[in-house]
């Protein structure tokens, strides 16, 4: 309904004055801070390092060259399929959480949006170290789950990928369930009722009711997931073990102990390319599916937005 | 050391103390940057009353964010204790200061015997040595057992998943260089390679290559065996009983933090003094009871009584323990095996 009443001009006139002058400071912000020390990190991928860990005159492609080795697919891989189980874990969690959230009585829901919250008070270092205590081998969830004969006695909960998998999924679940949530508060739940009664089971009237209806909101839970997923450093350095290595470690100790500032531009830059590439594809995706719901004027589609 | 809350409460209380300060009378300030942990802080409250300034203490967890930090441009740090090597390096980019040494009468201090055998620095051109360490391992001896001094308990697959080396290549292949029969600067290809498969052959029975969370990890259980920085370890080890220290006979390396005052320095006289007064052996001895390293000051040994000299630096390291040195363009050689380290299964 929105999109019929606002987007279409929007997309046709031309910005005002106000408007103009209304977004420039974040314009501004996102220039000074975004785009020139992003254009700044591409540029520097093209130098190379000398060793007091200085930056040459010279622009060559050897750096280039140079983190295009096959040494990296390995971890590229592992940053990329890391992020995608985050990513994947965290919707099937939010998902349930948001939609059980926005069913409650308007007066309690934002006691459990707090709930939710209150984690993002403490600070994110001293719950990775919580975690690190939860997961201890010594401690008592490993001690329990082997006397009770879950878990081999030879297994570690700590130290390993799946460790860095269950930290970022904790971390990173207020962020999906807020957005979801957003979704779903504004959802028309009286369509479910309708499928239900056009014969749709319950599963089915959520999955194909429901989740199109929120698609939004999970876009952008996907997005503020996935992001920070693959460049996690401190995660997989606090908890990863000794094949934890993420793509933000690399960059790290080149940037550090290597002196290398070139080399860790040039990963970085790769790193942004791997992440951009599909977010313009969604983005090209969804214009595509503004559009064509503007264009249809007899869809039912601007209801589920 | 290297603790990344420590490091994150300390700017924090860093970035207040500027805004307090920065409305207070116009005392001279003297800006420190250093290890976390490094300098007793009652030291320091006793420099502020006699030299009426105020001291604030900025620190890193790395020689190298240290020296990118002040590449990158940062200044007004009075007094600046980096690693040997750093300091070396630094003096070589000309970030700091060719000393006078007549105005740190205290240099007279300084065992003769560390500058002639060890220091890269023989004559204090540029650097004062201000704390020697070691690297070596702590263990759970109520779990182990006294342990055989010998770097190759990382071959104990029974200890699997509960033992760390330190997340610092030239530390860790260092380690390697040891057992393989070689000496922590070699650059020799064929040593290098015998290193690298050795800490490969380890790396299967690691829980992690750790430099923050060892410490915690020792204490709570989580790890049996660790290789540390000698301070932190003793640290450690004076507050829990079931620990104990093992320093093995392949060789271990040894550290030196230096005082240096970098050429931005906006207060060098108050930087001498700085230095002068640490290298008092009254205050040398109070300093190591706190930080369980070793200063490099013989007429300190007598003072500190209630210390143990002999964990904190045994006098048998003088001659054998090797300093690391920056290796210039050889450094890629290391950081290629590093790497190869870190991504072989």
């Amino acid at each position: 309904m929105n999109n019929k009443k606002y987007s279409k001009p929007l997309l046709k006139s031309k910005l005002s004055l106000p408007e103009l002058l209304l977004s420039m400071p974040s314009t501004l912000w996102l220039v000074l801070f975004f785009l020139i020390p992003s254009f700044l990190v591409f540029a520097i991928a093209f130098k190379t390092a000398d060793p007091s860990g200085g930056i040459d005159d010279t622009w060559t492609l050897q750096t280039i060259k140079n983190v295009l080795r096959t040494e990296y697919v390995s971890v590229i891989w592992r940053t990329i399929w890391v992020s995608v189980v985050v990513t994947i874990i965290c919707l099937m969690l939010s998902i349930p959480v948001a939609y059980w959230i926005s069913r409650q009585n308007p007066k309690y829901r934002y006691w459990y949006l707090l709930a939710v919250i209150v984690p993002l008070w403490t600070n994110f270092l001293i719950r990775i170290f919580a975690w690190r205590i939860l997961l201890n081998p010594e401690g008592i969830l490993r001690k329990s789950l082997i006397a009770i004969g879950l878990l081999p006695d030879d297994v570690f909960l700590l130290n390993n990928i799946g460790a860095v998998i269950i930290v970022s999924v904790y971390t990173s679940l207020p962020f999906a369930i807020l957005p979801i949530y957003a979704a779903a508060e504004k959802f028309n739940y009286s369509l479910l009722e309708a499928a239900q009664d056009l014969g749709a089971s319950r599963f089915k009237a959520f999955y194909s009711v429901f989740i199109p209806g929120i698609k939004r909101g999970i876009f952008t839970a996907i997005l503020v997931v996935l992001i920070p997923a693959m460049g996690a450093y401190a995660i997989p350095d606090l908890v990863g073990g000794v094949n934890g290595e993420m793509l933000g470690n690399k960059i790290a100790i080149r940037a550090s102990a290597y002196r290398n500032l070139p080399e860790a531009a040039a990963l970085a830059a790769l790193l942004s390319i791997i992440i951009t590439i599909p977010i313009i594809l969604a983005l090209v995706k969804q214009r595509g599916l503004t559009k064509s719901t503007l264009g249809n004027k007899n869809s039912a589609r601007g209801v589920s937005k | 050391m290297k603790n990344i809350i420590t490091k994150t409460l300390t700017s924090i209380a860093l970035l207040l103390s500027t805004l307090i300060v920065g409305c207070g009378p116009s005392k001279p300030t003297l800006n420190v940057y250093t290890w976390s942990d490094y300098i007793d802080d009652t030291l320091i409250a006793e420099f502020e009353k006699t030299y009426n300034c105020n001291v604030i203490v900025d620190t890193f967890d790395s020689n190298e964010a240290m020296y990118s930090k002040l590449k990158a441009g940062a200044t007004g740090y009075d007094i600046i204790i980096p690693t040997s090597y750093m300091a070396k390096l630094m003096f070589e980019q000309n970030m700091i200061e060719k000393l006078d040494l007549s105005k740190i009468p205290n240099s007279k201090f300084i065992d003769k015997r560390y500058l002639t055998n060890l220091a890269f620095d023989k004559t204090m051109q540029y650097s004062i040595p201000y704390m020697l360490g070691y690297t070596c391992i702590a263990y759970n001896k109520q779990k182990l057992g006294t342990l055989d001094n010998s770097w190759n308990v990382f071959a104990r697959e029974d200890l699997k998943g509960r033992m760390t080396l330190l997340d610092d290549m030239r530390e860790t292949i260092g380690v390697g260089l040891f057992y393989t029969g070689s000496k922590i600067n070699n650059t020799d290809d064929k040593a290098l390679e015998k290193a690298k498969n050795q800490i490969i052959a380890w790396k299967k029975n690691l829980a992690k290559f750790d430099n923050e969370v060892y410490k915690i990890g020792i204490t709570s259980g989580e790890f049996l065996v660790v290789q540390g920085y000698s301070g932190d370890l003793l640290q450690v080890v004076s507050e829990a009983k079931h620990l104990d220290i093992m320093i093995p006979r392949e060789g271990v390396s040894i550290s030196c933090d230096d005082m240096v005052i970098p050429t931005t320095a906006p207060n060098k006289d108050l930087a001498y003094k700085f230095i002068n007064f640490f290298m008092e052996p009254k205050n040398a001895a109070k300093n190591m009871a706190f930080t369980c390293f070793f200063a490099p000051i013989p007429e300190a040994k007598s003072l500190a009584k209630d210390i143990d000299l002999d964990r904190i630096f045994p006098d048998v390291l003088y001659t054998t323990g090797q300093l690391i040195m920056d290796m210039g363009k050889d450094n890629k050689k290391f950081q290629n095996i590093w790497d190869e380290i870190k991504m072989t299964k």
